[in-house]
């Protein structure tokens, strides 16, 4: 059973949540302001996050970034919608994914669904894929570059995962989407390129040259060197 | 700042300076033809300058004969403008030019023996009789340029040049004078502009405030009045904005307890109906919060080059399944790449909005018709119109308020939110853009969109 922390100060969408997500074989732990909330996303008892961005106190963007200082555990925020500054926000400082706020319960299964599914799979891979300096082993869910550990987040190491399994081929953001995020593009929806953008920093440039290439209008690309060190 | 002959800078400026010119004007015309057009106390002063030169000429004269006398009436009137004329007692010119014109005085003087003063057309003349050393009386007659003659002198050149001065130096202290006047009306019209323009914070400057005079009193009233409508206007949008959340917190629950309560009865008709008006309430919260936003401008959208035909192209292949149910077709024609300066996703909204309008109100198994084009060098123009009844004239401009209806029954039962096209009309504006609607022959509604073109960008 996967225990699922809720951070959201509405009492009773909470309990709502925990009766609905029970019948579908999850555990909910509800705490209503950012301090707590931040002291049980560190404690390691639970698979995955739900934050509400706007919280009394400690924002939800706070409490993110501090999560992030420590935890790769997967983080799902809920955006009021129409605020996309904090949802893309979010997704830079290291979420997972959004919802935005009303949003249908059985979509916010399938999200939760989708990033756990993401995570075992992971775990179940065995071996180490290697492109360049660049080498990333799913049994251990870690990222070298050049022999030194990167932290990434497990979003950030399927999306890796993927475009490094078809590495010198373009990957569709569509693809991309299905993938990583487990559902289907939507208008505007900048999830992935935020994603890319992460572990662009993360990696840096290669002899001056971005390892992730972007394909205005279609995908993204890893780029092979036609002579690996 | 820009002058038509209908300015009130312009008409102040005029009005001082013709006022300033026709003074002066005035001023020399009197000079001319008064009367007394040099004053009675000059004229001792004229005739004693008068005499002291009759006597050297006469001197001059008794010294070296006519020739000499000549010559220093002839340096007289180079130096000092003077023209002057020496007859002897019975009236015959020894030295001088044009003397016959000095005929009349110089009898008058034979007869009455004391000095003639006369003044005509701004020239002073005299005439006297001098006594010479041998007991000879003489006749001495000069003419000089007095009043306004003797200001400007007689040269025609010299007389332009001071009348260019004159009126130049008037012409900028009353330019001074009317930019000191309208200067902080026009400041005043900017900032009206401004604020009109949604510049909420705009206020008339300080230095119009502490003016103690009239426009002091209105620049100070002006921004009362502007303090006053910023603060109303922030609150009505905090209002919308704050009710906008509030309404979402209790749907979030009602979705959550919904979806618990129809576990395991999907399809449930009553379940569905909830569900879709709970999909709708969330729409048109979300709507409402997107006006407040697009109203507020506190966040600056970012603007990109969009690719208008591509984009369009995207609302009309996604329209296509709600436009089948109806047996609607629409029709897109561009025939080229059209680029529009803004933000993708709030046109995307705006024009979607509107497509789905003219599906949802087109008759049955009509089109939908929608063009695309450069409309001259700076805008694009994208036109859609469909084969509905269309909107009573005078209800045209009410279409793009929201909650507007036309026929209130039937857009119920099509799903009309009424908010749709309040938003094309916000994002349009934001755009600087414009949205118009008309009453298309045959009947129904055209809306034509402009917005401005962007350079073409990369490939695509």
């Amino acid at each position: 059973m996967d225990r699922v922390l809720i951070i959201d100060d509405d009492i009773e969408l909470c309990q709502l949540l925990a009766a609905r997500m029970s019948g579908e074989g999850f555990e909910i732990d509800a705490v209503h302001d950012g301090p707590r909330g931040l002291e049980r996303a560190l404690s390691r008892e639970h698979s995955l996050v739900v934050l509400d961005l706007m919280l009394p106190g400690m924002g939800g963007l706070d409490v993110l970034r501090r999560v992030r200082e420590q935890s790769p555990i997967p983080v799902l925020i809920l955006t009021a919608r129409g605020e996309d500054i904090d949802r893309i926000l979010g997704l830079e400082i290291g979420a997972d994914d959004y919802l935005p706020k009303p949003f249908n319960p059985r979509e916010l299964i399938a999200r939760i669904r989708a990033i756990l599914r993401r995570s075992v799979r992971l775990a179940a891979g065995t071996h180490p894929l290697i492109v360049g300096d660049l080498r990333l082993d799913p049994a251990s869910r870690e990222a070298r570059l050049q022999g030194q550990l990167i932290s990434i987040t497990s979003v950030e190491f399927a999306l890796l995962e993927m475009l490094m399994q078809h590495a010198g081929r373009i990957v569709t953001r569509e693809e991309l989407t299905e993938v990583v995020l487990g559902r289907k593009l939507g208008p505007f929806d900048r999830v992935i390129d935020v994603h890319v953008s992460n572990i662009r920093k993360k990696l840096g440039t290669s002899q001056g040259v971005e390892r992730i290439k972007a394909i205005r209008g279609s995908g993204y690309l890893f780029v092979l060197r036609a002579e690996p060190k | 700042m820009k002058l038509t002959m209908q300015s009130l800078f312009l008409k102040i400026f005029f009005w001082f300076w013709a006022t300033a010119f026709a003074t002066g004007i005035a001023v020399v015309i009197t000079f001319i033809l008064g009367p007394g057009g040099v004053p009675s106390r000059w004229h001792s002063s004229l005739i004693d300058t008068a005499r002291s030169s009759g006597r050297i000429a006469l001197a001059e004269l008794e010294r070296g004969g006519a020739p000499a006398a000549s010559s220093y009436i002839e340096s007289l009137e180079r130096d000092s403008q003077l023209r002057a004329c020496l007859f002897d007692v019975n009236g015959n010119p020894i030295a001088g030019k044009g003397c016959q014109t000095f005929a009349d005085m110089r009898s008058r003087v034979a007869t009455t023996r004391s000095p003639e003063f006369a003044v005509k057309y701004g020239l002073v003349r005299v005439a006297q009789i001098l006594p010479g050393s041998g007991g000879r009386d003489y006749i001495f007659a000069t003419e000089l340029p007095a009043g306004p003659r003797a200001a400007f002198g007689m040269d025609r050149a010299a007389v332009l040049l001071r009348l260019a001065v004159a009126l130049s130096v008037s012409g900028f202290i009353c330019y001074l004078l009317t930019l000191y006047i309208t200067g902080p009306i026009l400041r005043l019209r900017q900032a009206a502009q401004q604020l009109a323009g949604g510049m909420l914070s705009t206020r008339a400057a300080a230095s119009i405030e502490r003016r103690g005079d009239e426009l002091g009193a209105l620049g100070r009233d002006f921004n009362t009045m502007a303090a006053r409508i910023e603060e109303l206007i922030s609150r009505q949008r905090q209002l919308i904005f704050d009710i906008s959340h509030e309404l979402r917190s209790p749907l979030a629950r009602l979705n959550v307890a919904l979806d618990l309560a129809r576990e395991g009865k999907a399809g449930d008709l009553p379940f569905n109906h909830m569900e879709s008006d709970l999909v709708r309430l969330n729409e048109m919260i979300g709507r409402l919060l997107t006006i407040a936003r697009l109203d507020t401008a506190a966040v600056p959208v970012e603007m990109t080059s969009v690719n208008l035909t591509d984009l369009v192209r995207q609302i009309v292949d996604d329209a296509g399944f709600e436009a089948q149910k109806r047996n609607v077709a629409v029709i897109m024609a561009a025939p080229e790449y059209c680029y529009a300066r803004g933000n993708a996703e709030l046109v995307h909204s705006a024009i979607e909005n509107i497509v789905r309008n003219a599906i949802r109100y087109t008759e049955a198994a009509t089109s939908v018709d929608v063009s695309l084009g450069p409309d001259d060098k700076s805008n694009v123009l994208l036109v859609i119109r469909d084969h509905g009844k269309g909107v009573p004239g005078n209800d045209l401009e009410r279409i793009f308020q929201p909650f507007y209806r036309v026929a209130e029954a039937r857009d119920r039962e099509s799903g009309g939110i009424g908010l749709g096209l309040a938003i094309a009309d916000r994002v349009i504006r934001i755009h600087g853009g414009t949205i118009r609607a008309e009453n298309a022959h045959p009947p129904g509604l055209k809306i034509s969109i402009k917005l401005p073109a962007a350079e073409l960008t990369s490939a695509r």
